[in-house]
Formats: structure tokens, sequence, C-alpha cells
């Protein structure tokens, strides 16, 4: 019992809004020095379609274990904070795993493992590459590939956007809550009635503290959108020149030739296996 | 459209709505994204939408910008900063999410009148699980080739898929969706727009009833989702033709793990050559 109640504080504690923050700022900005950062992101979004895309229409195991792997041995390159790999696994459990439970209550048998495999494994390559390019880029470096690419200005805006404001957003938010907290009155919660009213109480204060977040960012929005509009944002978002000279920075290195080759070659001879096999 | 000076706000107007939508939305997902669901049985507790933050804005606001700015928001926040791109499901939630935001937003004229407000929080919540359900359908009917053939399996999905869009609705959709948006909409009416130098919605400025145009732009839209599963399901019968071919010929699987190989000692001495030289010319 005191175990149980130790673990349960434990987990609590870790479910801080400053851990979260912590892991996400650490995800955003913590692992800069790894290969896979270093890389270009041009060659990192083709990589990703391939390994975004492809596993999703095939249902060869061998081919589907083998492209796991290698996601998998990247996803440990770009050193993913600890908080997205956990989500991570959450994720593929609650899209199959509890899948194969209600599947055997429904009455099916063992012949329902094997698609439920190939299910398993197609969700977690797919997502294991997302969590490699995305998590283990840099966002500007993200955001300036993307546009490379032709993708709609807004949204390399808002990576970039994003990136930057969340910190802000973050602790505002947090210090809206806290002086909700300061100024409330929590009921009892000894009892599970009386659980249940602080769970509801605490869900009313964060729905409350959004009316002061949602005037604040409404004028810090004005002020963001003002200052943009003074350096010629929408002109410049659609004028090539400009769009040549934010891009001039991306190069491709041997590198990233590498990665994709050596990549290249592990799907050669996954293939290979699965025609011999 | 007669009032068009009057209603339609101007372009960084609509710049600032979509910033405002996409950093609080944004924000609100990467919460619940980051805090883990608990399951009773298979009854899931989740709190699964901070929806009213767009939809409570869209009944202020340019519902077409908030509605884009809610799906880009938690696109980015919510799935490119923690790394959980998932590719082609993601296309489906951005679609459903803008539709659902966007018809709640024109439903409202006046969003002094509760009743309305309360409909639409609740109409728009609805259409936005109900696109969503559908598709998820489709998906795993797409991923898993043998749906038909694995015992009890199109039936448990069917089940637990209903299942979670009824505990949705009656649960995520009153009490995150219905109640927050009747708080929020008229203590925020009056008081946020001139924050962004925008005249307050009222019953003559409002945009009009959604017409033939909207809806259709929806049809089409939705469509464009789950277009995306369709190329899934096309996809699957071309590698299985692919698979077929593979197997009556290892020589080729051989040639490409050939051609593999001397990329990579190509690159290999490449990059010694880059490395003896001091002066590396970029490829």
């Amino acid at each position: 019992m005191k175990i149980g109640e130790k673990l349960s504080e434990n987990i609590l504690d870790k479910l801080s809004i400053d851990f979260l923050r912590n892991q996400v700022l650490k995800n955003a900005y913590g692992n800069n020095d790894t290969v896979i950062a270093g890389m270009d992101p041009r060659i990192l979004l083709i990589w990703y379609l391939f390994f975004g895309l492809v596993p999703w229409f095939v249902s060869d195991i061998p081919f589907l274990i083998g492209c796991f792997v290698l996601v998998a041995v990247t996803t440990i390159m770009a050193r993913v904070a600890g908080l997205v790999l956990f989500l991570f696994g959450l994720g593929v459990f609650s899209q199959t795993g509890y899948l194969l439970i209600v599947t055997l209550i429904f009455g099916g048998d063992a012949s329902a493992i094997a698609p439920l495999l190939i299910l398993t494994l197609k969700v977690a390559t797919v997502s294991l590459a997302s969590v490699t390019v995305f998590s283990g880029m840099d966002p500007d470096k993200l955001a300036n590939g993307l546009m490379w690419y032709g993708c709609p200005e807004r949204l390399s805006f808002s990576i970039s956007y994003a990136y930057r404001m969340l910190p802000i957003l973050m602790e505002e938010f947090q210090n809206i809550l806290l002086s909700y907290r300061l100024r409330g009155n929590p009921p009892e919660h000894k009892s599970f009635i009386g659980k249940i009213k602080y769970l509801v109480y605490q869900i009313k204060i964060i729905i409350h503290s959004f009316y002061p977040l949602m005037l604040n960012t409404a004028k810090r929005s004005r002020t963001t959108v003002e200052v943009l509009e003074i350096k010629g944002y929408r002109y410049a978002a659609v004028n090539k020149n400009v769009k040549k000279i934010r891009l001039s920075c991306l190069k491709m290195s041997n590198n990233d030739l590498l990665f994709l080759a050596v990549s290249f070659l592990w799907i050669a001879v996954t293939i290979l296996v699965s025609t011999l096999i | 459209m007669s009032n068009t000076m009057k209603n339609s706000a101007n372009a960084s107007q609509k710049l600032m709505v979509f910033v405002l939508t996409m950093a609080l939305y944004g924000l609100a997902t990467l919460f619940t994204e980051l805090i883990p669901k608990f399951q009773v049985g298979i009854v899931e507790f989740s709190v699964e939408y901070f929806l009213f933050i767009p939809l409570t804005l869209a009944m202020l606001f340019d519902p077409m910008s908030v509605a884009l700015g809610a799906a880009t928001g938690e696109l980015v926040f919510g799935e490119i900063m923690l790394g959980q791109f998932g590719g082609l499901g993601e296309l489906e939630k951005f679609i459903t999410v803008t539709i659902g935001v966007y018809i709640a937003g024109r439903l409202v004229s006046n969003p002094e009148n509760r009743k309305l407000v309360g409909i639409a929080a609740f109409g728009g919540t609805a259409i936005q699980l109900l696109l969503g359900t559908v598709v998820d359908i489709l998906k795993v009917q797409f991923a898993i080739e043998d749906f038909e053939a694995v015992a009890g399996l199109p039936e448990s999905v069917f089940a637990t898929e209903g299942f979670a869009f009824a505990n949705d609705l009656l649960f995520s959709g009153i009490l995150f969706c219905l109640l927050p948006t009747l708080f929020l909409v008229p203590k925020l009416h009056g008081k946020i727009e001139p924050l962004l130098g925008m005249q307050p919605r009222t019953k003559e400025t409002a945009l009009g009833n959604i017409g033939w145009k909207a809806i259709l732009g929806c049809v089409v839209a939705f469509a464009v989702a789950v277009g995306a599963e369709f190329l899934a399901e096309n996809g699957m019968s071309l590698i299985d033709w692919e698979a077929d071919w593979a197997e009556s010929s290892t020589a080729f699987a051989i040639g490409m793990v050939v051609a593999a190989a001397v990329a990579v000692v190509i690159v290999l001495v490449m990059r010694m050559r880059t490395k003896s030289e001091p002066v590396g010319k970029d490829v």
C-alpha cells in the first residue's frame, strides 16, 4: 500500500507542468549536436517520405522488421527525449494492442496475431521515422527544408513561430493557473466523492484560466502581426528573391549522401532476405 | 455580401486571428498529447479536446482563419514539435477539425444568443467526431489486408469505434466543448475583438447563412480526406503485385544490394577525399 502510494506520488510529480515544459524544450532545443541534427533537412525529408509512406503499403514481415530496425537505430542516433518515446510506446499500444485484446473477446483466435503484428510493425515504423526526423531536427532547419520543397509559407512560419513562442506561452499559462490556484479554495479530496469534486475543480480552473490567456494572446498576436507587416512579411512571403536568400544556408554534405546510401543498402538487403525466405 | 466592408476582416487581421488560434489551440493540444489517457475496460476517459478554444474563437472572428489556424496549431504543436507526425493520418485530422470548427463558426450569427451558441458548439464537435470515426473505420479496414478473414475483427472495430464516438461526444463533447464555450463566448464577446482592432460580430454584421458553396466545399474536403485513405488501398494492391514480381527475381534484389553497396563505397571514398583535402567542395 505504501509503495503504491509512493509510486503514484512519484508519477504525479513527474507530470507537473514544469516537467512537461522541460521535456518539450529538451526535445526542441536539446539535441543540436547529434548526427541527425547535423544533416540536411531536404535529405531527411526524402528519407522520411520513404519510411513514412512505404511501410503502410507493404505487408511483407521481413521487410517491415528490417525497416523497423533501421528507424529504431536512427531514433537512438537522434537522442530523442524520454517522454516522447514513452508517448510513442503508449500510442502504438493504444492503436493495436487493445485491438488484439478486443478481438480475442469477440471470439477471434491466434490467427488474428499475424495481421495485427503487421499492423503494429507498420504503425511503429512510421511513427519512429517521424520521431527521428521531426524530433531530431532543429525546428528552423525543418521549416527551411519544408519551404524548399514549396510548402506554404504559412506552415514554415507557424513552425518557427511555435518554437519561439512556446516557452513564453507555457510560462504565461502556468502563471495564470498558479494565480487562480492561489486565490481559489480547493475542495477536500480525501474521500472518493471529494476526489471527483477536486478533479472537476481542477478542470474548471484550467478552463477559466483560458479567459485571460485568450485576451493576452490576442494582444500579443496583434503585436506580432504588426511587426511582421513593418518588415513586409506578406510581400516577402511570395517573393522569389527573398526565398532564395533565406534558403541559401542549405548545403548538402557527404554525410547526407552516406546516410542515404546506407539506408538504401539496408533496405536492399532486407528485400533480398524477404525474397530468399 | 453587400456589407463586405463592414464584416470581413482585412488580410492582416486574418493573419492575427490565425496566429492567435494557432498559438492557443496548439498549446492546449500539446497538453492533451502529453497527458496520458486512462482506460477503464474499453471505456476511455480522455481530455480529448480543448476544442472549445477554436469553437469560441470561430464564433467571434472570421471562421475560416480560425479553422485553419486551429488545424495548423494542432499539427505544429501537437504533432511536429513532439515528433509524432503521422503522415496520411494527419491530413484527415487537419481536414475534419477545419470542417467542424468552420461550420460551428458559420452557424452563429449572434454570439449573444446562447441557444444558438450551444447548438453550434455541440454540432461542430459532433461533425468533427463523426467524420473522424468514419475515416478511422476505413483506415483499419485498409491497413489490415485480411480484414474480413480474421474472425471477430470487423465487429470489434465497429464496436470500439462506435463506442469511442458516443463516449467522446457525450464525455468530451459536453464537458469540454459545450460548457466552456457557453461560458467563454458571452464573456469574450465585445472584449476580445477591439484588441485585434475589429468590430464585434452582431446580427447585422454576421456572414449570413451557410450557403451551398460552403457545404460543397466541406464535402469536397472530406472526399480528399477519404481519398487519402483510398490511396492507401490502391497502394496495397500495387505492392501485392510487386511482391509477386519480387519473388520471381532474387537476382534483381541481389543487383539492388550490389548497387547500394557500390553507392556506399563511392560516398565513403568521396568523404575520405574531402577530409584529406583542406578545401572540401560540397556536392
